[in-house]
């Protein structure tokens, strides 16, 4: 588990926001992966998509249906006018009830060609994710445990690593259980290996 | 000590071992403790002197004789009196002649301040209440010939006061004439407002006192001091200039001049700066003004111009018509840790605990002190240009991002607990 990719990925980060980018992509690992859905649930990132080197469809695109395809549906409505009001049929066959949404990405085969297309956000003008820092470094690991965790969410200084300060800072950590926030590893009791901060 | 102990050490003593005694050797040349000569801690005094000084305390401080307990008891309680007379008893007089001290400052008052006297501008004017007058307190409204019979009663009691030796009589000159009617108007308006001309009163003591300024609620005017110093240092509304460039700003912000006097304005930086034409060089000063109301509005303002005066008032008007507002998190410390960069210069602010205090340099402790923040700490780890920290610390209180803002970027739901927990009762 090399954090030079980490690293890069924070840089990365960092300048896709500045660059006010709405899509950025990284390269895949499994520990990228985890720290992307990390940021998503702590609502940096507004989407984590695996696809290949071209942009996954936008979203509101996906929904949309080819030209063909069109001209077919047009002809079947012309016949049954009906089709166009959602039936009964239909609606059983959606298990979540419309909630969940499928995309088609096309994720290539060969794994080199795999990406990561994440989703930025922004709000009142400005990025949501401004700063991402690694705290570990790839010369020089840093493991916390449950109690230094307690001291650092609380803005305290603990095991050389400076306390989150920020309004609305976050460190994550690989532990056992996955890659977690700091405050759910506290709550969890759950010591790890600081990743890295984000504001 | 016991009353006891000597006795027990009579009984005591042939048991008692008797601690050797030394050798008493000098270790050092100067004499030892019991040789120096050892002074009393207070000078003993003479039986003579002593006479004398009982003679001076009592014809200073006599003791209260039959007439003044008389007149004392008129005025209090045989209790007050009783405990009046303990504490005269409990000063020694002895010791007000020996120890007593007046004063020799100089705001020391010019009377003696044992309520004897009352001075017209450094004390309360004497008051009465409804009780200080004996009788009966019932009064009637006046019907209008009993008013018309009461005002004319006063007018003339009012004349006869502004013309003690009588009215002028015969030809009149112009002056006097007109001063005659003035007179009249004066004192017809007087009687008119005195209350004795709209109420009837039965009681001689409750009649005098409705005229009496003693039992008036209004507070009596000031007495118009009047000699050359007063004269000189005093400043009419009228005189006073009004700056246009103030009036505008007044106008702007839609205040008046009160609020505007609550502005805490400091200069912070003034240096000169030149400006080189081809005619030479023309020096102008350069001004740098903050400005805050201590509760969480800060502006910066800058000025320059080859007037000095001009120059400052200009930056003065900037900081005030600059003026934003400052989030504060309990009205004393800022959001989060805070970092802001102006040119080379790089600004930390630390939010920090309540009681810590400002431990800040000198710029940003005024900027913090003007803004009404109480609790921070700082670090300018780069440039200190000072109009750089200055400019750099504004922005930085001012571009805060609130928590309730970070959670709506973030889609998450924040409560403040807080509010919960300690019954609303936090900022």
């Amino acid at each position: 588990m090399s954090l030079v990719n980490l690293a890069h990925v924070c840089s990365h980060l960092q300048n896709a926001s500045k660059a006010r980018l709405g899509l950025t992509s990284i390269p895949v690992s499994k520990m990228h992966v985890n720290l992307m859905l990390g940021l998503q649930r702590e609502g940096f990132i507004s989407s984590v998509t695996l696809g290949g080197t071209t942009p996954p469809t936008p979203f509101l695109l996906q929904d949309q249906i080819d030209p063909e395809e069109h001209s077919d549906m047009a002809q079947k409505l012309a016949a049954e006018p009906w089709a166009a009001y959602p039936s009964a049929e239909a609606k059983s066959g959606n298990l979540l009830g419309g909630r969940e949404i499928s995309y088609n990405v096309k994720v290539p085969q060969n794994p080199a060609r795999r990406r990561l297309w994440l989703g930025l956000k922004f709000w009142n003008n400005e990025p949501v994710l401004k700063n991402m820092k690694l705290v570990s470094k790839p010369t020089r690991r840093i493991w916390l445990t449950s109690e230094d965790l307690g001291r650092i969410t609380r803005t305290r200084e603990a095991a050389y690593v400076k306390g989150l300060t920020h309004p609305g800072e976050c460190m994550f950590l690989t532990t056992d259980r996955g890659i977690l926030e700091a405050r759910e590893c506290v709550e969890r009791k759950l010591g790890g290996m600081a990743l890295c901060r984000v504001y | 000590m016991s009353v006891c102990r000597p006795v027990r050490c009579l009984f005591a003593s042939a048991s008692l071992p008797k601690p050797a005694s030394a050798p008493k050797r000098s270790f050092h040349a100067s004499a030892p403790r019991a040789a120096r000569k050892r002074r009393p801690h207070y000078p003993s005094i003479k039986a003579e002197d002593l006479k004398l000084l009982n003679q001076v305390a009592e014809t200073n401080y006599p003791k209260y004789d039959t007439s003044e307990t008389a007149l004392l008891e008129k005025r209090y309680t045989p209790a007050q009196i009783v405990a009046i007379k303990a504490a005269e008893t409990a000063i020694d007089s002895r010791d007000i002649v020996t120890q007593g001290r007046r004063r020799t400052d100089p705001w020391l008052l010019p009377y003696e301040d044992d309520l004897a006297e009352v001075d017209p501008v450094t004390d309360h004017a004497e008051k009465l209440d409804p009780s200080d007058i004996p009788g009966s307190h019932d009064f009637k409204d006046v019907n209008e010939e009993e008013r018309d019979e009461a005002i004319t009663f006063l007018a003339n009691e009012n004349l006869a006061k502004m013309f003690p030796d009588g009215l002028p009589e015969g030809e009149l000159s112009e002056d006097t004439q007109r001063q005659l009617e003035e007179a009249m108007g004066t004192a017809v308006t007087q009687a008119v407002l005195d209350p004795r001309a709209s109420f009837r009163v039965k009681n001689v003591h409750a009649a005098a006192a409705l005229s009496d300024p003693r039992h008036s609620i209004v507070m009596p005017d000031l007495p118009r001091i009047d000699n050359r110093m007063v004269r000189q240092t005093r400043r009419l509304s009228s005189e006073e200039e009004e700056d246009p460039r103030q009036k505008r700003l007044l106008q702007y912000l839609n205040w008046d001049k009160q609020k505007l006097r609550s502005i805490r304005v400091k200069t912070l930086v003034v240096h000169g700066v030149t400006n080189q034409t081809r005619m030479g060089k023309i020096r102008s000063l350069y001004y740098l003004t903050i400005a805050g109301n201590q509760d969480g509005l800060l502006g910066v303002g800058e000025g320059k111009s080859t007037e000095p005066d001009e120059g400052r008032k200009q930056s003065v008007m900037a900081a005030i018509r600059n003026m934003r507002p400052i989030p504060r998190y309990e009205n004393r410390t800022t959001y989060g840790d805070l970092e802001m960069k102006v040119g080379a210069t790089k600004v930390q602010l630390f939010s920090r605990p309540p009681g810590f205090g400002l431990r800040v340099q000198h710029l940003i402790f005024e900027l913090a002190r003007a803004a009404g923040l109480q609790d921070l700490a700082a670090k300018t780890p780069r440039s200190r240009n000072k109009m750089n920290v200055i400019k750099a610390t504004w922005e930085a209180l001012c571009n805060q991002k609130l928590p309730d803002e970070i959670a709506r970027a973030r889609g998450k739901k924040l409560v403040d607990v807080r509010k919960v927990y300690y019954g609303g009762s936090v900022h």
